[in-house]
C-alpha cells in the first residue's frame, strides 16, 4: 500500500469544529468525543456506586440473613426494619445484575475508551458523526433516568433477574410498573449503544490517517472496532426480545406466556425470550471482554518494551472470537430441554472459542518473554486482568460442556466465573485504561504508589471473592437463593459466604478510597508531560496533554504500526528505545519527504 | 486507494499522485455517511431478523396454521398493499435517479408520490386491522393474533417513520433544496424506505402467505 501527498492534503480537509464558548455546549451538550467519553466516565462512575451497594447488600444478606442492614437498612428498607425481604432481594440482584453490565461496564470500557481513544489513535479530528455521538450519550442518559425512577414506581423496582425470562417478567409475575421501566430502559440503552457502535465502526473505515492502514492500528482500536460491530448486530436482537416483553407487558400480546395445554400451536413460548436473549446475550459478554483483550494486548506491549507477539495473529483470534460469538448462545440453554444434537454442537463452538482466546493469551505472555518490563501501574492492573481473566476462562471450560454444566447450571459457580471474566478483568482494565489514558484525559498524573496498591488489592480480593464463589458452587449453593441455609446441605456454606462477604466489603471500601484520589487527581494531581509513557501512539506523540479541540494540528502521517520498541537501529539514530508512527527513521524514509513510507 | 496513486517502480521520489483522483471532502463526507447508512440497516435487519426467528421457531413445530379456531388472514387488501409499497419504491427511486440528473420537477413528483403511496399504504393497513378484528382476530388471540398484530405494528411504526421524513423532504424539494451534488438526504432515505419495502416483502410471504 502506498501513501502520497494527494491523500494527505484531502485527509486535511476534515472539518474542524470551533471551541465551544458556553459551559453547556463544553460539557453538556458536547459533540467534542475526548469530552463525551468523559462524560461517560463520570456516569458510568455514578451507576458503578449504585450498582456496587446492591453487590454489598447481597453480600450483607448471604452473610447475615434476616439481621437489619447496618445505616442503609435505617435508610431504605425502614418497612422491614432495616432487614432485606424476599421481593426486595429479588430487586437487589436483578438491579445490580443490569446496572453493572448496561449502565457500569459499557460505558465505561466502550463509551468513555471508545470515544475517547479511537479518534486520537487513528488520527483522525473527531468521530464520523459528532452529533449521533452527542445524542448517544443523552440517549444512554435518559434510559439511566428510567432505571432510577424503577427504584420509586408502585410494586417496586424489576425483579425478575438480569436475564428477565418471562414468565417471572410478565405481568403474572412482576406486574409493578417497575419492570416495564427496566425493559424500556435496556431497549433505550441499547438504542444508545447502537448510535455509539454506528460511529465507531463508521469512524475507523472512513477517517484513517493517511499510512494507518489496518495492521497498523494500535490492537486497542481492533478491540474496540471488532466490539461495535458486535453491538452494531447483536444490541438489536435485545432490543426485539425487548419490544416483544414489553408488548407482552402493555397490551396483552402472548409471545412469551405459554397458553394453556389445549391451545396447541396457537401458545406463545417462554423459551423463545432465552433464544432472543442469548443469541445477543453471548455476544454481549464479548462485546464486553474485546476492548479489554485489545487494551491488553497494547499494554503489555508498551511496558514490556518489545513489539507485541505476532500482532496479526492477534487480530486473527479477537475476530475470530467475535465471528463464533455469534453461534454459541445455546450454550445458556443446555437445561432447557434443547435438542441434544443441538446443544452438543453449541458445546463444540464454545470450547473452539477457546482457541484463539488461548491464541491471545500467549501472545501476551510471549510479548513479555524476555522483555524489560516497566511496572507502571497500568501494567500492573494489566497483569492482574491476565491473572483474573485466566482463572475466569479456566472454570468457564465447565459450564461450556454439557455434561458438567447440568450440575454446574445456575448456581454460584456460573456467578464466579462470569464475574471473574465480564466483571474483575472488564472493571480491572478499566482500571488500567484509566491509569494509562488519564494524562492525557485530564492533563495530570494519577498517583503512581496508590496505583500499585489498589490494582493488587483489588486483584487480590477479587480472586478472593469471585473464588470463593465458584467453591460455594461447587458445593450446590444456588445463585438466586434468598436464604440458601434453610437448606441443610448448603448450611455449612455459612462461614464461607461470611469470609467472601468480608473480602467484598474490603473491595467496596478500596475502591471507595480510589474513588476520592480519583476525583482528587482530576483536579489537584500533578501536570502530565505530554509523553509520560515513553510510547509510539498517535495520541501520545502528536498531541498535547490534554488534547487541543480539533486534536491534531495536522493531521499525521503514519509510517509504522504502534509497537515498535527496543529497535537497534532506532536506539542508534534516536537514542532511546521507542519511535512514533509518525517518525520516519534513516535515509529510505526521509528520501520523500517523510509523506511516502516503505510499503506496510 | 487505487494502484495509480503509487509512483511506478524506480520512478523518482518527487513524484506526486494528482489530487484529482481523490473525492472532494463533501463527496467524502456523503460516502461516509453512505456506510453508516448500510450500517444502520444491516443492525435494524437484525432487529427484523429476530422478529422473523421469533416467529419462525413457533410456526416450525406447529401441526396446523392457521391454529384452530381462528381465521386465516384474507389476502386481497394486503395484496393490493404489496403493490402499492412497491411502486412507492419504484416512484422514489425514479425521484432519486431525476435529481441525480438535476431534474428538480421530477424529483418532486417523485416524492410527493411516493408520500401519498406511503400514506395510502398506512390505511390500507388500518382497514386490514379493522376488518380482521371484526371477523375475531386480536392481538391477544393467542400467538397468531401476536404475531400478525406486532409484527405488523412494528413495521407500520417504520413506514410511518419514513412517511414523515419523506414529508420534510417533499418540503424542501419544493424549496428547491437538493440539486445534482446535493442530495445526500434523499439518497439515505430512499435507502431506508426499500429496506421498509424488503422487509414488507418477507412478512407478506411468511406471515400472510405462507
Amino acid at each position: 500500500m502506498g501513501l502520497d501527498l494527494a491523500e494527505v492534503l484531502v485527509m486535511e480537509l476534515q472539518p474542524i469544529h470551533a471551541p465551544p464558548t458556553s459551559f453547556a455546549k463544553k460539557y453538556l451538550f458536547t459533540i467534542d468525543h475526548k469530552v463525551i467519553g468523559k462524560q461517560f466516565i463520570w456516569g458510568g462512575f455514578l451507576f458503578l456506586v449504585l450498582g456496587g451497594g446492591l453487590a454489598m447488600l447481597i453480600r450483607w444478606q448471604w452473610a447475615f440473613p434476616h439481621e437489619p442492614v447496618p445505616v442503609v437498612g435505617d435508610m431504605f428498607l425502614g418497612a422491614t426494619q432495616g432487614r432485606i425481604g424476599p421481593a426486595t432481594y429479588n430487586s437487589i440482584f436483578t438491579n445490580h445484575g443490569l446496572i453493572m453490565i448496561f449502565w457500569a461496564i459499557t460505558p465505561l470500557l466502550i463509551g468513555a475508551f471508545g470515544n475517547f481513544c479511537i479518534p486520537l489513535m487513528i488520527g483522525a479530528r473527531d468521530m464520523a458523526f459528532p452529533l449521533l455521538n452527542m445524542l448517544s450519550f443523552w440517549v444512554w442518559a435518559l434510559s439511566g433516568a428510567m432505571v432510577l425512577a424503577s427504584f420509586v414506581v408502585p410494586l417496586g423496582a424489576a425483579g425478575a433477574g438480569w436475564t428477565t425470562y418471562p414468565p417471572l417478567s410478565t405481568n403474572v409475575g412482576m406486574p409493578g410498573a417497575g419492570q416495564s421501566l427496566m425493559v424500556g430502559a435496556i431497549f433505550v440503552t441499547g438504542v444508545a449503544s447502537i448510535m455509539g457502535g454506528l460511529n465507531y465502526v463508521v469512524t475507523v473505515i472512513r477517517y484513517r490517517a493517511p499510512g494507518m492502514t489496518w495492521m497498523r492500528m494500535p490492537l486497542t482500536v481492533w478491540g474496540l472496532w471488532l466490539t461495535s460491530i458486535l453491538n452494531v448486530l447483536f444490541v438489536p436482537v435485545l432490543g426485539s426480545a425487548g419490544l416483544l416483553l414489553l408488548l407482552d407487558r402493555m397490551t396483552g400480546t402472548q409471545f412469551f406466556i405459554a397458553g394453556s395445554t389445549g391451545m396447541g400451536a396457537n401458545a406463545g413460548d417462554p423459551i423463545l425470550f432465552q433464544h432472543l436473549f442469548w443469541i445477543f446475550g453471548h455476544p454481549e459478554v464479548y462485546i464486553l471482554i474485546l476492548p479489554a483483550w485489545g487494551m491488553v494486548c497494547d499494554f503489555v506491549a508498551f511496558f514490556a518494551r518489545k513489539p507485541a507477539y505476532w500482532y496479526k495473529g492477534s487480530v486473527y483470534a479477537m475476530t475470530a472470537v467475535s465471528v463464533l460469538s455469534a453461534v454459541v448462545y445455546g450454550h445458556h440453554m443446555f437445561t432447557t430441554g434443547i435438542s441434544p444434537l443441538l446443544g452438543t454442537s453449541f458445546m463444540l463452538f464454545t470450547l473452539i472459542i477457546s482457541v484463539p482466546a488461548e491464541m491471545l493469551f500467549l501472545n501476551w505472555l510471549h510479548t513479555m518473554w524476555k522483555g524489560s518490563i516497566r511496572l507502571t501501574s497500568p501494567m500492573s492492573y494489566t497483569l492482574g486482568v491476565i491473572w483474573v481473566f485466566g482463572l475466569g476462562g479456566l472454570t468457564g471450560l465447565h459450564l461450556g460442556t454439557t455434561s458438567t454444566d447440568l450440575y454446574l447450571h445456575d448456581t454460584m459457580w456460573v456467578v464466579g466465573h462470569f464475574h471473574l471474566t465480564m466483571a474483575s478483568a472488564s472493571f480491572l482494565v478499566v482500571f488500567a485504561g484509566i491509569a494509562f489514558w488519564f494524562p492525557k484525559m485530564f492533563g495530570r498524573m494519577l498517583p503512581e504508589k496508590f496505583g500499585h496498591f489498589h490494582c493488587w488489592s483489588t486483584v487480590a480480593l477479587l480472586t478472593l471473592v469471585f473464588v470463593g464463589q465458584i467453591i460455594s458452587g461447587y458445593a450446590g449453593h444456588h445463585r438466586r437463593l434468598f436464604d440458601p441455609y434453610q437448606y441443610t446441605f448448603l448450611e455449612h456454606l455459612l462461614p464461607l459466604n461470611r469470609w467472601v462477604s468480608y473480602f467484598a466489603f474490603a473491595l467496596a471500601a478500596i475502591q471507595g478510597v480510589y474513588a476520592v484520589v480519583f476525583i482528587r487527581s482530576v483536579f489537584a494531581g500533578k501536570k502530565a508531560e505530554q509523553n509520560p509513557w515513553e510510547v509510539g501512539t498517535l495520541e501520545w506523540t502528536e498531541c498535547t496533554s490534554p488534547p487541543a479541540v480539533h486534536n491534531f494540528d495536522t493531521i499525521p502521517v503514519i509510517v509504522r504500526g504502534p509497537h515498535e520498541y527496543a529497535h537497534p537501529e532506532v536506539r542508534r539514530v534516536l537514542g532511546r528505545d521507542w519511535i512514533s508512527q509518525t517518525e520516519p527513521l534513516g535515509d529510505s524514509e526521509q528520501a520523500t519527504g517523510g509523506a511516502a513510507a516503505a510499503g506496510g | 486507494m487505487s494502484s495509480l496513486s503509487n509512483p511506478p517502480a524506480g520512478d523518482d521520489p518527487n513524484w506526486v499522485a494528482p489530487v484529482v483522483q481523490y473525492d472532494s471532502p463533501a463527496k467524502r463526507q456523503e460516502t461516509t455517511a453512505w456506510v453508516g447508512m448500510v450500517i444502520f440497516l444491516a443492525s435494524w435487519g437484525m432487529m427484523f431478523g429476530a422478529l422473523f426467528f421469533m416467529y419462525g421457531g413457533i410456526r416450525a413445530r406447529a401441526t396446523e396454521w392457521p391454529p384452530e379456531g381462528l381465521p386465516a388472514i384474507p389476502l386481497f387488501w394486503p395484496t393490493i398493499n404489496t403493490i402499492v409499497i412497491a411502486l412507492s419504491s419504484v416512484t422514489l427511486q425514479w425521484a432519486l435517479i431525476s435529481i441525480r440528473k438535476g431534474h428538480r420537477r421530477k424529483l418532486t413528483h417523485g416524492l410527493v408520490s411516493t408520500f401519498l403511496l406511503g400514506l395510502a399504504f398506512v390505511a390500507l393497513q388500518w382497514k386490514v386491522w379493522i376488518d380482521l378484528n371484526e371477523i375475531g382476530l386480536m392481538h391477544t388471540s393467542g400467538f397468531y393474533g401476536s404475531v400478525f398484530y406486532g409484527m405488523t405494528w412494528i413495521h407500520a411504526a417504520h413506514v410511518a417513520v419514513g412517511i414523515i421524513a419523506l414529508g420534510w423532504l417533499c418540503i424542501q424539494a419544493v424549496r428547491l433544496f437538493y440539486s445534482a451534488p446535493r442530495h445526500l438526504s434523499i439518497r439515505l432515505w430512499t435507502m431506508y424506505w426499500h429496506f421498509v419495502g424488503i422487509v414488507w416483502g418477507i412478512m407478506f410471504l411468511t406471515v400472510y402467505i405462507l
